[in-house]
């Protein structure tokens, strides 16, 4: 590091920060600070009209509306749900891959590339799949199981989890490559040693794999919790939020009740919360893992 | 060869292959699906895709992706994220390196701060300032503004920048700096001379990462945008889809085209685009 000594050297470098830090401020810690004030007024949406203080009647509105509510239980379902099988199958495919088996580069690639597309492409690939006359249906019909065919974005037992088995398609591939990196740095004495003690493939996996492993996991299981809450685009594709608002994550619901409804302070009220759990899931996850490394 | 020979092996049993390829071959399945459908599809009549959805098509419909590019609009719409993500990470290396330049070369009261302060902007979910963004954008009469969605698209990726281009300029020799300083150096002439050079990988690392997210992002588009000749691509696709959501086998073309780009950009920088993922989530 090189020591800063005058005032002349202090204004060149403050030159150099001087158009992330313009930017970042005036796009992103203006609008966060304008996102708090935002969830204590009320504003009609048009421009330059004025604003009301209302304390904290948006976050209680937020809490009585039933839309919202609903919202979280569909937001809780997606975050244990994606929880519940992104890690676990990406460890296995990972597990697998990492054998180099028979193309294990072409498994690799095809299990990553969704995580590149934009997710409205994904959700309307997902869409038309499962239209009624869609091809997962006539697929159930060739196996038959035609009896189980339906309209699976549009009756209000199946919309959810359909998008929820989405978003893990959608996921998988993120997981896998991460893992696949933490499986790199284990050392393959360590398999060796355990092969001597006539360890096999499974024992291996369950006592040294996933152990070792275990920061990355957290990790992954972090970031697929803080994913989950934030989902946005596949629902907006596929739904939109329907049938009847059925479908709605927090995300959704605050879009739509910002921008169909013009109701800005409990979008405002529900951005934060938004916030709010995601700070609240890093914090927990990051208080688990710390305690783990104590150990 | 022959050392690998010697080493111990764990014990692989016949059923534990039959096991690894099924699961593999099983989730093949289920992740080619839908995408060798919409690809059969977009070459596919309209009533080929509903009769026959595992087929082949009789006659190859490349009508489709011309309807797509030409009279859908997916052509403009192309363009338009072409530029939009273009500039954004064009903009992204500039400050972010600078930037990091200042952060993670010198000592001085604050450095820590600011650090902090800029990591700060990952915790915060885009949906949470949508309402305050939306109003600055009605207040400064900024719609359709493109230089201000590619600004807004730089803030909120200067955080990941930020931090993977510190962390690699703090991995750099201080030799060639501390010379280049002798000569009588100004610090504008390290960073541009021998800074930036050195930084390639990781400059090519960031700059994959925020193409893909400019490419893919609908949500500041939804508040920026209502012009239909300005809208990104991720965006013009609904559009497409929300105008003519019968047209099935130009829209099933449209997909094609929309994940096209960042298609090719996986497969030609593999290595970075995972490489670069793993190393912005250890971080995290």
């Amino acid at each position: 590091m090189i020591k800063v000594k005058n005032n002349k050297m202090r204004m060149t470098l403050a030159l150099f920060l001087l158009p992330a830090l313009l930017i970042y401020i005036l796009f992103q810690i203006v609008p966060l600070i304008g996102a708090v004030f935002f969830s204590f007024m009320e504003w009609n949406g048009i421009g330059g009209s004025a604003l009301q203080f209302v304390g904290v009647k948006n976050y209680i509105g937020a809490f009585q509306n039933p839309d919202f509510i609903l919202s979280l239980k569909n937001m809780f379902k997606m975050v244990v749900f994606s929880v519940l099988f992104h890690t676990p199958i990406a460890l296995v495919m990972a597990a697998v891959i990492n054998t180099k088996c028979k193309g294990y580069r072409i498994f690799k690639a095809l299990f990553f590339v969704p995580t590149v597309f934009p997710l409205t492409a994904v959700g309307l690939m997902w869409y038309f799949v499962f239209m009624p006359t869609g091809v997962f249906n006539s697929f159930l019909k060739v196996i038959g199981l035609g009896g189980v065919a339906q309209a699976w974005l549009v009756n209000p037992a199946t919309a959810m989890n359909t998008i929820v088995f989405v978003n893990i398609w959608a996921g998988v591939g993120y997981y896998m490559v991460i893992l696949l990196a933490g499986l790199t740095t284990i050392s393959e004495d360590v398999y060796e040693a355990a092969a001597i003690d006539g360890a096999n493939k499974l024992q291996c996996f369950f006592q040294i794999t996933v152990p070792m492993l275990k920061p990355t996991i957290a990790m992954c299981i972090l970031m697929d919790i803080i994913g989950s809450v934030k989902v946005f685009d596949l629902v907006f594709a596929m739904t939109g939020g329907g049938p009847n608002g059925l479908t709605n994550l927090p995300t959704t619901l605050m879009y739509n009740e910002a921008f169909k409804y013009s109701h800005y302070g409990l979008g405002s009220a529900i951005g934060i919360i938004i916030m709010v759990i995601c700070l609240a899931g890093t914090m927990l996850s990051n208080k688990l893992t710390s305690k783990k490394n104590d150990e | 060869m022959s050392t690998m020979n010697k080493k111990a092996k764990v014990k692989q049993n016949p059923g534990g292959i039959v096991a690894k390829y099924a699961f593999l071959l099983v989730m093949a399945f289920v992740f080619a699906m839908p995408m060798v459908f919409t690809l059969l599809s977009s070459v596919k009549t309209k009533t080929e895709i509903f009769a026959k959805p595992f087929d082949l098509p009789a006659v190859f419909q490349w009508g489709n992706y011309i309807e797509a590019w030409q009279a859908a609009n997916m052509s403009r719409y192309f363009i338009n994220s072409i530029i939009q993500a273009g500039a954004t990470v064009i903009v992204l290396a500039l400050v972010s390196s600078m930037a990091a330049y200042v952060l993670s070369r010198f000592q001085f009261k604050g450095n820590k701060f600011l650090v902090l302060f800029f990591m700060l902007g990952m915790m915060v979910p885009m949906h949470t300032v949508l309402v305050p963004v939306s109003y600055i954008i009605g207040t400064l009469n900024l719609k359709n503004n493109i230089p201000a969605l590619v600004l807004i698209y730089v803030a909120f990726s200067l955080p990941f920048s930020i931090m993977v281009m510190s962390n690699f300029m703090r991995g750099v020799n201080h030799s060639l700096e501390e010379a280049a300083l002798i000569d009588g150096a100004t610090y504008f002439q390290i960073y541009r001379k021998v800074m930036l050079p050195l930084c390639v990988p990781a400059i090519s690392t960031i700059s994959i990462f925020n193409f893909l997210s400019a490419w893919n992002n609908i949500l500041f588009p939804l508040l920026f945008i209502n012009d239909k000749n300005l809208k990104p691509i991720a965006l013009g696709l609904l559009n497409f889809n929300g105008e003519r959501g019968s047209d099935y086998g130009p829209l099933m073309a449209a997909i094609v085209i929309t994940v096209a780009v960042p298609l090719v950009m996986y497969l030609l920088f593999q290595e970075k685009v995972e490489g670069g993922l793993a190393a912005g989530a250890v971080k995290e």
